[in-house]
């Protein structure tokens, strides 16, 4: 068995692929249903998956329906786990000592996560590692990464257009794609991926299989597409500061910073004191988004009252600054922030219509 | 097994060795840090300092005194600095630091330095005012233009007739709304430009104050032939962590707490004239 190649199995490998992991060792995390919301959480058995359900997303719009479909992803993100919503920083106490926290690591495997998802995971190595927060260092040191690849994308998807699925090339330790009839395709990426498929006994796919698999990779593709490209992206995105569509949008924005919770790379937070009665207090990290009231606000002023502004950092800290600060682009294409938009504003359109007013403007 | 997690966002100890009253609403306050700072700190920096069980704000360094003594002039505009400004000598804060790029002081060697500061801006300028002060043949002439809105909110007073001595000094003031005692300039900071004696070639500017001083300030010093690169700008923003963590200072691509909060004006140029950003 070798990295990169695909190797033929069935259904029912999966389930055992899904033993193989809990004996050596490893916490599954992974989709589950839950007040009718597929959330990722642990699983301890194979047939918690709520495979055979759909989950229908539009902008606004999110449904599991047990029709003998697919599902994608809800509100949850790898982030969840690898930068918790909240998490203790530290106890101070009056004389000003500090106690630093103690956690438990232990190996977890997070299974059937989305392609969008492994991408953002390696989006978040890059905030992360440079600047290298601890915890999510020791969380991502015990990851096992497996990866269903999206044959149906969702009515919000779009990955392909990043560039980040629908099917996953790189940083994954397993990639699997369920191609119809019971088949399943595996697909090891890295030595341990090898190590762990390898007692499955699978064998290396039929010339038709892989045929298929080219033919779905390549359907899925053009169906989880938004209508801009990234050429030139961030350079006509910069021309456009001054854009209508931003002051249009935030008519509709509720400033409710629900896309920044359940965009799987948003990173950013604020640090709260909790007083405790013997006089010490905890310094709490939680989860902050741009789009919140408060983001910008300092004692004596405020750099962003208007939401339009709030708006427009967010689309330009995805598409623009993101790319100089960390390399890559912020955005994955996961359509998190559509769905679960209460307004259902739609950032394809957005970035678009962005796009759109720059290029007339420069044709004039 | 659980392991032990750390973050640099824990503070250090330091004690409050004295208070100078300085306005209605602000102080400045002499801490001596027993612990924690993670580099010698330069004019133009700033830290974050900790009251136990209220919260942090970053504060810019207004100066140094010997034997580890941070100088730094806070005011009174929220909860953190509210209590601040209850506490007393010998009583203990955290503080972390220093953080950020401060003025660009190497730069200026040899240079003429041209210092354009808007109410509590000049804080974060004293450390320079002091430094070629201490430092005197390294650099040219010095020129502080300096104006608040009324008398009674200009920092440092007592500290303006030591400006004056520094040999090879103009120092102008000026106010909004004057008192009967005040014989000075009235009017906003940028009309002291034309009135000073400025070499443009052999100058840089720094700048600091509210956004909208220094906006007209770049303007007024570009229309005198100042160049992009001769100019540096001190920004406000919610630096919340400090260290380029936490997001909330971004302007356009920079963490103000990590690529300033000095900055050249050509690097944010694109980014200083649009509103809100």
């Amino acid at each position: 068995m070798f990295r990169g190649s695909v190797y033929s199995g069935v259904e029912d490998d999966l389930k055992s692929l899904f033993n193989i992991v809990v004996s050596r060792g490893y916490r599954v995390i992974g989709p589950k249903l839950v007040d009718s919301v597929i959330r990722l959480e642990r699983l301890h058995d194979f047939d918690e998956i709520p495979y055979g359900y759909e989950d229908k997303q539009a902008p606004g719009y999110y449904r599991v329906v047990n029709n003998g479909g697919r599902f994608r992803h809800g509100p949850d993100s790898p982030k969840r786990f690898l930068y918790p919503p909240e998490l203790l920083l530290f106890i101070i106490r009056p004389d000003l000592s500090i106690e630093y926290p103690r956690f438990e690591f232990a190996k977890t495997a997070l299974f059937g996560i989305k392609p969008c998802d492994l991408a953002a995971i390696n989006v978040m190595d890059g905030v992360q590692g440079e600047l290298g927060d601890e915890y999510y260092q020791k969380v991502r040191e015990n990851l096992l990464l497996i990866v269903e690849n999206c044959v149906e994308p969702g009515g919000t998807c779009f990955c392909a257009t990043m560039g980040t699925g629908p099917f996953a090339f790189k940083g994954f330790d397993i990639a699997y794609t369920r191609i119809g009839d019971g088949a399943v395709i595996f697909q090891p990426g890295s030595d341990l991926g090898v190590d762990v498929l390898s007692e499955l006994g699978l064998r290396p796919a039929e010339d038709e299989q892989v045929d298929r698999l080219r033919s779905l990779m390549m359907e899925a593709s053009k169906k989880a597409r938004a209508e801009f490209t990234l050429e030139n992206l961030p350079e006509t995105l910069e021309m456009g500061l001054d854009s209508e569509v931003y002051r249009k949008i935030a008519e509709k924005c509720l400033g409710c910073a629900n896309c920044n919770m359940v965009c799987p790379t948003c990173f950013c937070f604020d640090v709260l004191d909790e007083p405790e009665l013997d006089g010490s207090a905890k310094r709490v990290r939680i989860w902050d988004g741009c789009h919140s009231y408060s983001y910008a606000q300092v004692a004596g002023g405020h750099f962003r009252k208007s939401l339009y502004a709030r708006y427009r950092h967010w689309v330009l800290h995805k598409f623009v600054y993101w790319l100089r600060q960390f390399g890559t682009f912020g955005c994955v294409g996961c359509g998190r922030c559509i769905t679960w938009c209460p307004a259902g504003i739609d950032l394809r359109q957005v970035v678009r219509d962005v796009v759109r007013e720059v290029e007339t403007r420069c044709r004039r | 097994m659980q392991e032990i997690v750390r973050t640099r966002m824990a503070p250090g100890r330091a004690e409050i060795v004295k208070i100078i009253p300085e306005t209605p609403d602000t102080k400045t306050f002499y801490f001596k840090v027993h612990e924690g700072l993670v580099e010698a700190p330069k004019p133009g920096q700033f830290t974050e300092i900790y009251v136990p069980g209220v919260g942090e704000a970053p504060v810019s360094i207004c100066g140094l005194e010997g034997n580890g003594i941070l100088v730094q002039t806070v005011r009174s505009v929220g909860a953190l600095t509210d209590y601040l400004f209850k506490m007393r000598e010998s009583d203990l804060i955290g503080i972390r630091g220093p953080y950020g790029k401060g003025w660009p002081t190497e730069k200026l060697i040899g240079r003429d330095v041209l210092i354009v500061a808007g109410g509590i801006g000049l804080a974060p300028l004293r450390g320079v005012i002091l430094e070629v002060e201490r430092n005197r043949g390294k650099y040219g002439k010095l020129t502080i233009l300096y104006g608040a809105r009324t008398p009674s909110l200009l920092l440092y007073r007592y500290e303006f007739d030591r400006y004056r001595e520094i040999p090879n000094t103009e120092f102008l003031l000026t106010v909004d709304h004057p008192d009967e005692t005040w014989r000075d300039h009235v009017g906003v900071v940028t009309e002291l430009i034309p009135m000073a004696k400025i070499n443009v070639e052999k100058t840089i500017a720094l700048v600091c104050g509210p956004e909208i001083m220094m906006r007209f300030t770049v303007k007024a010093l570009e229309q005198i032939g100042f160049k992009e690169n001769q100019i540096y700008l001190s920004l406000e923003r919610r630096m919340k962590c400090g260290i380029g963590l936490c997001g909330h200072c971004q302007v356009g691509p920079y963490f103000v707490c990590r690529h300033g909060p000095v900055f050249p004006y050509w690097l944010i140029k694109k980014y200083f004239w649009v509103d809100e950003i």
